[in-house]
């Protein structure tokens, strides 16, 4: 929003330049500069000192302000992605609008960057000159306001999710939790214990989940998607997609007798497939909500024609065929995006034959093994006939840290999940052999080196410093080839189970979700956050939050602290009565716009959108990033940016080449 | 005894030559070892392809051209198909090669071969080897 | 139809069965093989150091008389032309400096015209215009297995046969991109197609031991052991083969393997083509069973020859 603004001829533009030490003051002389502006149109005053941004040097251009009646001024110093805050706010003091603040960078693009005092205090004069003549034409903007509706979704139901629910909610804000799944609980619940401390998951899990589903703050909508969302931070819609379950929730008391009757056998997905389910079924004894659901894609076909046997045997008439997709919709004011990882599938990685044997296994499917809820009651028995394996080989690496034909990075949690199965496999099997494969053990985190230690001095599994190249089937043996690097022997073991350790990548099922968020991804399609150190939990996109292996590869402490984090970071959120958004956006002057709509797909942040019955582009500037993309692509000039139009950049470059 | 590590210039000359001869970038590698392990000739090798490759890393030039291994690749690629790092061992080899002694003894050549097994073997494998072993 | 057909000196002299069984099984495919005028060795091994560059020189030569007499696909069986020849054609294709070095090169090449005897020195650049095919790409893709089918003479029964593919045709990847190194599927796929069922066992895709079975013969006996067995092992009657070097150390050096490991009974070797030649009617004497070390006469004899109606 602009307010009125003194005419360019009228403005009394004050210069300070900054010697910053002897960071600018070593290569420009910067009392020249201050010496050389003095006279340039415009400029009623100028003078330098040793560090503007201390104390002493803000106050020195406040109490200028008002004593000279500046109307605006440029502080030539060091970036403004440092100080420009910190100036702007000095100019409020002195009753000046902050955005006639400019700041001239002489240090990062200049005096940091040359050593020829000369030519680097004349380039200083042309960085600080073409500032004057944009100065001149700045306007007095005020900064946007708009509400906030303070209830946030959460979207993924594992245990990031839950947590960044349990906070928000706890902060004192309404949330609305998604999961696609018929059960809260995601990857986390599925383990069986949990490194360094072996922890049963399922125990430290389940009352997360039962607090989360008592919360009265908490609205919990298991077997929902998320269908699009429209808006913008503050101000989301949502429409959520409510898959039918063709029981109700609230009339089924799990006595079980419909699935007791279902003659449709599926593999069981809690389980990995190792066992198997009915289509109607309770994903595991304690899924939350607990209530069975029926399986549409695998029912003989939803009417008592077909089948039927599972409604004539519900005592309460829970079971409804007739249920129908229905849609509801939200309002929110934030998103947290938690939505999980999966497991690189084993058939890219032809030579282990993980497609093909049945005892070469991921380890989500050996977590089930080792897990006292699994498929073998925690007896660890192999997948093809239920013997026990008395030799089991653990490969690592298995399409992680591949920069030729799988995944570049590492997948960070394996060398520790493997070690605890190692470990966990010689607890339960006394007289069996464990083998690990890897390349490097990363034990970087809080007492785990300790606990690969304990793997290998107490347990006394084998460490093989090398990679597998391939796994065989020889009778009943998997022969895996191999090679011990550190002694230089190629090696051959028979074992009768392997498991590998596949790479963690994004989740498939939420990119088309991701897709329609407009929330961007890096190249391996995790959620991308907004600055790498600074801003880990925030997405790029205002509004949006991230939490979880969803962000990348993570072990539980951390996407638990993530989803802290993010919970946080929405509660800052929440905390303010309006939020205000930078006024230097980019409108669209109405009666140049032609409607080519180019801008539009140039916006990176949706903000612009085509209106069809004017014919022109509308902006909503609460999206809007102030990035330029559209200023600099429109070929009418109807799109120009406040405080950076064409006409200031034109005058900067002017300045700047004049000689 | 102790290996002294060349650390001037000479040094990346030889590892600068067989990274231009192989087209292949031998930092790269991690030492996982997986070319050793596929590898179907390893059990004959003084040292393993994953040594050689750490040995060029190294620079320690005649370890690599003494090796027996280097006449006992048959550029069958398994290693090159399994790399994580996409480096193509079966080229790291033959620049190995390239770069012995043109004066030195072939390591194999036609005249090893003698005629009644010339009369057996198909034509090819004759080509081939000499294209591979000998000067 | 006309097809440009490379042999390759081995189908010359060692591996006439795999030359003669390609020919008459693609005449009942229809297709009519043509050899490139002139042509020569392609070298046998593909140059892998950026210096040997002259190693391009022969194999370019042929690809580019296959250009040059309008030939738009070059189909090889042997796996080591393919390989060579592919690759070279590729390293044209996508490398402007081995381009221009190997045209320059191969500029002053004089040709006699076979009709008109007239020198000919005036060569076009080639630039990998020419699409190298192994017969099983060419099966697979060109042919197509219902023509394939609608052709068989003989029922196979789902003879139980081990594809070896070897080395060459499916490494490196990135150039020969024939199948996946590690799951491929054309070989099964063909033998699935004339008839019968392909075995699958875990030593398909590794090495016979190759050219080592002359400079070291102990350890190539010990590699085709291992393929031999592994497919033994999966109940595979045959192996079959596409390069005549594959053959030669599995089939002619069998009676060493036997010596060696004692376990090991013997187990027939068959070009790919020999079996394609048998089920779309071919006679037996044309199959050239006569070059095998190990009979394979037997596996041809008990599959009744009766006609397969169509």
């Amino acid at each position: 929003m602009t307010v009125k603004t003194k005419k360019k001829e009228d403005k009394r533009i004050g210069l300070f330049v900054c010697h910053c030490g002897v960071n600018i003051a070593g290569v420009v002389d910067v009392k020249k500069v201050a010496e050389a502006l003095k006279d340039t149109p415009g400029v009623s005053m100028s003078t330098d000192y040793v560090y503007m941004c201390s104390d002493p040097g803000q106050q020195m251009i406040i109490d200028t302000i008002k004593e000279k009646h500046l109307d605006g001024i440029i502080v030539a110093a060091c970036s403004p992605t440092l100080h420009e805050k910190t100036f702007q706010e000095a100019a409020r003091l002195a009753g000046l609008n902050p955005y006639q603040i400019e700041i001239a960078n002489i240090r990062e693009q200049n005096s940091w960057v040359h050593s020829d005092k000369d030519k680097a205090t004349k380039k200083a004069v042309k960085i600080v000159k073409s500032h004057v003549a944009k100065a001149i034409r700045n306007e007095n903007l005020e900064p946007i306001k708009v509400d906030v509706k303070k209830r946030a979704l959460v979207i993924g139901g594992g245990v990031s999710g839950l947590q960044a629910a349990l906070d928000i909610a706890d902060h004192g804000y309404e949330v609305i939790l998604v999961e696609k799944n018929p059960s809260i609980g995601g990857k986390m619940i599925q383990l069986s214990e949990t490194f360094p401390t072996l922890d049963c998951s399922q125990c430290i899990l389940t009352p997360k989940m039962v607090e989360v589903s008592r919360h009265p703050r908490i609205k919990l909508l298991t077997y929902h998607e998320v269908d699009s969302v429209s808006g913008f931070i503050g101000n989301f819609k949502v429409r959520i997609k409510k898959k039918p379950r063709f029981v109700d929730e609230k009339l089924c008391n799990l006595c079980g007798e419909c699935e007791k009757v279902c003659p449709q056998i599926v593999p069981d997905e809690f389980n990995m497939g190792l066992s198997f389910r009915k289509a109607i079924y309770m994903p595991f004894p304690q899924a939350i909500p607990g209530t069975y659901t029926l399986d549409e894609d695998h029912c003989l076909g939803l009417s008592p024609v077909r089948c039927g046997k599972c409604k004539d045997v519900c005592e309460p008439r829970a079971i409804d065929f007739d249920m129908k997709e229905t849609i509801i919709e939200e309002e929110v004011g934030a998103i947290v995006v938690a939505t999980g990882y999966d497991l690189y599938t084993m058939q890219a990685l032809g030579e282990f034959g993980g497609e093909k044997y049945e005892d070469v296994v991921n380890g989500l499917e050996f977590e089930r093994i080792l897990s006292a809820s699994g498929p073998t009651g925690g007896v660890v028995r192999r997948p093809s006939d239920g013997k026990v394996p008395k030799s089991v080989v653990f490969v690592q690496c298995c399409g992680s840290r591949d920069t030729e034909k799988h995944l570049p990075y590492c997948s960070k949690i394996c060398c520790m999940y493997t070690a605890k199965h190692a470990m966990l496999y010689r607890h339960r099997v006394p007289d069996g052999q464990a083998t690990v494969f890897y390349i490097d053990v990363r034990t970087g985190g809080k007492a785990f080196d300790e606990f690969y230690q304990r793997t290998v001095e107490e347990d006394k599994v084998l460490y093989i410093r090398g990679k597998v190249s391939k796994v065989f089937k020889e009778g009943d043996k998997l022969i895996v080839w191999g090679v011990d690097t550190l002694t230089g022997k190629k090696v051959e073991i028979e074992a009768d189970m392997v498991v590998l350790a596949m790479a963690m990548v994004k989740t498939d099922g939420v990119q088309d979700l991701l897709k329609k968020l407009k929330i961007s991804t890096d190249i391996h399609g995790f959620v991308a956050e907004a600055h790498p150190k600074l801003r880990p939990v925030e997405s790029l996109n205002a509004g949006f939050f991230l939490a979880g292996c969803a962000h990348g590869p993570k072990d539980i402490p951390e996407a638990v602290s993530q989803a802290s984090a993010a919970a946080a970071k929405v509660g800052d959120l929440f905390a303010q009565k309006e939020l205000s958004h930078e006024p230097t956006v980019v409108p669209v002057n109405d009666e140049l716009c032609s409607g080519c709509g180019i801008c539009v797909t140039m916006c990176p942040y949706g903000a612009r959108t085509l209106d069809p019955s004017k014919g022109v582009v509308d902006v909503n500037e609460i999206l809007c990033e102030g990035c330029g993309a559209c200023a600099a692509a429109c070929p009418c000039g109807a799109a120009q940016q406040r405080n950076q139009t064409d006409d200031q950049i034109f005058s900067m470059l002017r300045a700047m080449l004049r000689e | 005894m102790r290996v002294k590590l060349k650390a001037g210039p000479e040094q990346r000359t030889f590892i600068d030559r067989i990274e231009e001869l192989s087209g292949e970038n031998v930092f790269a590698c991690y030492q996982c070892g997986r070319c050793s392990a596929g590898c179907p000739m390893a059990s004959e090798m003084d040292l393993l392809p994953n040594q050689i490759i750490r040995l060029v890393q190294m620079g320690l030039l005649e370890d690599v051209l003494r090796s027996k291994t280097l006449f006992l690749c048959a550029s069958c690629f398994t290693c090159e198909s399994r790399c994580p790092k996409g480096i193509d061992m079966a080229r790291v080899m033959e620049a190995v090669r390239h770069i012995l002694d043109p004066k030195g003894k072939d390591a194999f050549g036609p005249g090893e071969i003698s005629p009644e097994l010339a009369k057996e073997l198909p034509q090819q494998v004759m080509v081939a080897l000499c294209r591979k072993f000998a000067k | 139809m006309k097809l440009h057909y490379y042999p390759g000196c081995t189908l010359k002299e060692k591996a006439v069965a795999l030359d003669i069984s390609t020919r008459e099984a693609m005449k009942r495919l229809d297709v009519e093989l043509v050899e490139p005028e002139g042509w020569t060795c392609c070298g046998a091994e593909y140059p892998l150091t950026e210096e040997k560059i002259v190693g391009l020189a022969a194999p370019i030569r042929v690809l580019r008389q296959v250009r040059d007499e309008g030939g738009e696909v070059l189909v090889t069986t042997c796996s080591f032309c393919f390989a060579v020849l592919k690759r070279a054609n590729k390293a044209l294709r996508d490398d402007p400096l081995k381009r221009k070095r190997i045209n320059a090169f191969l500029r002053d090449d004089i040709q006699i015209d076979p009709l008109t005897k007239a020198r000919t020195t005036d060569f076009e650049d080639y630039n990998g215009e020419v699409q190298v095919l192994h017969l099983l790409e060419y099966l697979r893709d060109r042919v197509g297995t219902p023509k394939i089918k609608s052709r068989l003479k003989r029922d196979l029964k789902g003879l139980a046969v081990a594809p070896y593919y070897g080395c060459r045709l499916l490494r490196p990847q990135e150039e020969m991109a024939f199948d996946e190194p590690d799951a491929p599927r054309v070989f099964e796929d063909f033998l699935e197609a004339v008839g019968c069922s392909a075995v699958d066992y875990a030593f398909k895709q590794e090495c016979c031991g190759s050219y080592l079975s002359v400079s070291l013969p102990d350890a190539a006996t010990e590699a085709s052991y291992r393929v031999l067995r592994a497919a033994q092992m999966e109940g595979a009657r045959a192996v079959t083969v596409t390069c005549p070097l594959c053959f030669y150390n599995m089939d002619s050096r069998q009676a060493a393997i036997k010596e060696k490991f004692l376990d090991f009974s013997g187990l027939p070797v068959l070009y790919f083509t020999q079996i394609l030649a048998w089920a779309l009617g071919v006679d037996r004497e044309v199959l050239g069973l006569g070059e095998h070390a190990v009979p394979a006469d037997s596996l041809f004899e008990e599959v009744p020859t009766t006609e397969v109606r169509t």
